[in-house]
């Protein structure tokens, strides 16, 4: 097993809004390990964007750092100084693909000036032809425009803007990238060029390990080879790709991966699947299994402790009543 | 033809289309006023003794002199023919000074007093307001109220509370006027400090006014730029809080230039009546003397002067405003 670069236990971050508490990661440990792409999915809501933000170690108000440990190698960041944080972690040892390229960018500063702006707090030592250089030669190897840098973000398509983004993010070689649904809002073909890069960035060891996180399981498949999911602010199931994908083992897995809707010859007479009830409201968390209301193997059982990891093989799942049988999977094993 | 040259053009087309309705409107909105300013000028003339016949005669030989005899478009050709010619006319109420020479009078006390009220006052009120959004706590706290406070009482209203303070109870600054009855206008150190006294009052009435409507415009846009998901970016790239503020002021800043142009009509005629309150010698207190007289004249040349500079400032402003944002410029290319 290849060694670990990010080990996150029992991380908590909680909003603060106007006296009342919104859990919205509640307790996560994950392990990332060197040249894996770990991927993140669940509902709108489940604190998987909340997740990504916290593991960079910068709480920004209302998010607030309530307990747990973000280890990278040797260092722990959880509890950093928040200028030291910026000036030796983000962007060289951990970076950000943030949701909404759109407006990730300032409108009204060209790619150019922003690069030199990023590039010199780190390395204030570059000239901004270096860092121009560097930059024309990272976006020529990449297949990007050079011409690209002298623009200014509104004159960009969608698609070319996370892209460059995700360039930009990468410029540092960072050992970790976390990437925030950066294909949700980009057309098939779009969505595709982003995967390619990634996997680009990957494989020529530009960045090692990558967190993905998105509500589009099948995405994942294409990418990802782990994946975790999430559910009102904690991780559920564990598992590789396909063991995720073709043989869920909890049930909210097994909901969200039916819930897809797929091209095929005619479902338009068919009735939509649908993903019934709600996540639960993160205010107010109750005992037991928090998918307990909308789970339909549920049991008074489920309802009265928090539910703990259960291993299961290699997999790990937080049910009482994981879905083994029906996958053939033998539970004493 | 660059796009830039092209965006002036554009809006080149409509400051004259802008001028001319305002030509227009100079001209008839003084006519509306009810009563006959030659009437009054002829009584005020005459003095109380003088036959009838020799009233109706004065009566006569001025309307003709004013040329108020003509049809009311002839009258309006020749007044626009005038101040193309650069010549405002004869004012009834001073008959026979030149309006020209009334307005190179009081346009300089206007100026002084109106340039760096508004200049200052806009560029304190945004660097107050950006703060005021980044420090967020006590000093957010103390200001915006009382910003919002200063910003919500009207320009008159404000400078009459400013004279009953300091002129009237503390009596400690000069209550009108732009200088002593007893000085005459020199460039001698004890006129300036006199008119300077004189200015002070009229001077921050204005400039807290400003102040305050400036600064709760960009308090409100910073803090909205301080959420955006490019800031966001930023901080999660390690780019420091210094450069962010850059971006952040800048930004808000952009919708601030249009605010000034649109809110310069207003605070030009606020600076107006301000200068009534205190009696100031500048187109402000002539025009509302004018205005009491019914001198056509008089009117139609400080509100043409008005016109004039507030159409040129705002002229300047879509200038820069095409030079610092540049999804302006982008948007003409795009035409």
């Amino acid at each position: 097993m290849k060694k670990l670069v990010a080990e996150v236990e029992n991380l908590k971050a909680y909003y603060k809004v106007k006296g009342r508490i919104l859990k919205a990661v509640d307790g996560v440990s994950l392990g990332l390990r060197d040249g894996e792409v770990l991927g993140i999915a669940g509902e709108s809501g489940c604190g998987k964007s909340t997740l990504a933000m916290s593991l960079s170690g910068l709480f920004l108000p209302p998010l607030k750092y309530y307990g747990g440990k973000i280890k990278l190698k040797d260092i722990e960041i959880s509890k950093m100084d928040r200028k030291l944080l910026r000036k030796n972690v983000l962007g060289k040892k951990i970076s950000f693909i943030p949701q909404s390229a759109m407006n990730a960018l300032n409108p009204t500063l060209k790619i150019r000036n922003f690069v030199i702006d990023v590039l010199k707090e780190h390395e204030p030592e570059l000239s901004e032809e270096e860092i121009i250089d560097r930059v024309e030669e990272r976006f020529d190897s990449l297949s990007l425009s050079k011409r690209v840098i002298n623009s200014y973000p509104f004159e960009l398509s969608g698609g070319m803007k996370q892209r460059v983004i995700t360039v930009i993010s990468t410029l540092m070689n960072p050992e970790i990238l976390l990437a925030d649904e950066p294909t949700s809002a980009l057309d098939v073909s779009s969505q595709h060029q982003i995967i390619k890069l990634i996997k680009t960035l990957l494989e020529r060891r530009i960045v090692k390990s990558v967190v993905f996180i998105t509500h589009e399981l099948p995405l994942l498949r294409h990418i990802a080879d782990r994946i975790a999911i999430m559910y009102a602010g904690q991780i559920v199931e564990r598992g590789t790709t396909s063991q995720i994908i073709f043989s869920p083992l909890h049930p909210y897995t097994k909901m969200l991966m039916s819930s897809i809707i797929t091209p095929e010859k005619g479902m338009k007479g068919k009735e939509l699947p649908v993903v019934s009830g709600s996540p639960p409201n993160l205010y107010e968390i109750v005992a037991g299994c928090r998918f307990a209301e909308r789970c339909p193997y549920v049991t008074e059982e489920c309802k009265i402790n928090e539910i703990k990891f259960h291993k299961i093989g290699d997999r790990e799942v937080r049910c009482l009543h994981p879905l083994t049988e029906r996958n053939g999977i033998n539970a004493a094993k | 033809m660059s796009p830039y040259f092209k965006y002036i053009l554009g809006k080149l087309k409509w400051y004259v289309l802008i001028f001319f309705a305002a030509l227009f409107l100079n001209f008839f909105l003084p006519r509306l006023i009810p009563g006959n300013p030659i009437s009054a000028l002829v009584a005020q003339m005459a003095g109380g003794g003088a036959s009838s016949d020799v009233l109706n005669k004065l009566y006569n030989s001025y309307i003709h002199e004013f040329g108020l005899d003509h049809p009311w478009y002839v009258q309006f050709i020749d007044y626009v023919v005038k101040v193309f010619h650069g010549d405002l006319g004869t004012s009834f109420s001073l008959y026979p000074t030149k309006v020209n020479t009334i307005l190179a009078q009081a346009l300089p006390w206007t100026i002084a007093l109106q340039v760096p009220s508004i200049l200052l006052g806009w560029i304190l009120g945004n660097i107050l307001g950006a703060l005021a959004a980044y420090k967020k706590g006590k000093f957010d706290g103390t200001l915006f109220p009382i910003t919002l406070f200063v910003s919500s009482i009207p320009y008159f209203c404000f400078a009459i509370i400013l004279l009953y303070l300091f002129g009237v109870i503390l009596n400690i600054l000069p209550i009108g006027g732009g200088y002593s009855m007893a000085l005459t206008p020199t460039f001698s150190i004890v006129f300036l400090t006199d008119a300077l006294k004189h200015y002070l009052l009229p001077f921050l009435s204005l400039l807290l006014v400003i102040i305050g409507g400036q600064a709760i415009g960009m308090r409100e846009m910073s803090i909205y730029e301080l959420n955006t998901d490019y800031v966001r970016y930023a901080k999660l790239l390690g780019v420091s809080d210094k450069k962010i503020i850059r971006y952040v002021f800048k930004n808000a800043m952009l919708p601030q230039i249009t605010g000034l142009s649109i809110s310069l009509g207003t605070m030009v005629g606020g600076a107006l009546i301000t200068e009534i309150v205190f009696s100031y010698p500048g187109i402000g207190t002539w025009l509302f003397n004018a205005i009491r007289q019914q001198d056509y004249p008089l009117i139609q040349g400080g509100t043409l002067v008005i016109t004039i500079s507030v159409l040129l400032a705002n002229f300047l402003i879509d200038i820069v405003y095409g030079i610092v944002d540049p999804r302006i410029r982008a948007s003409q290319l795009e035409e």
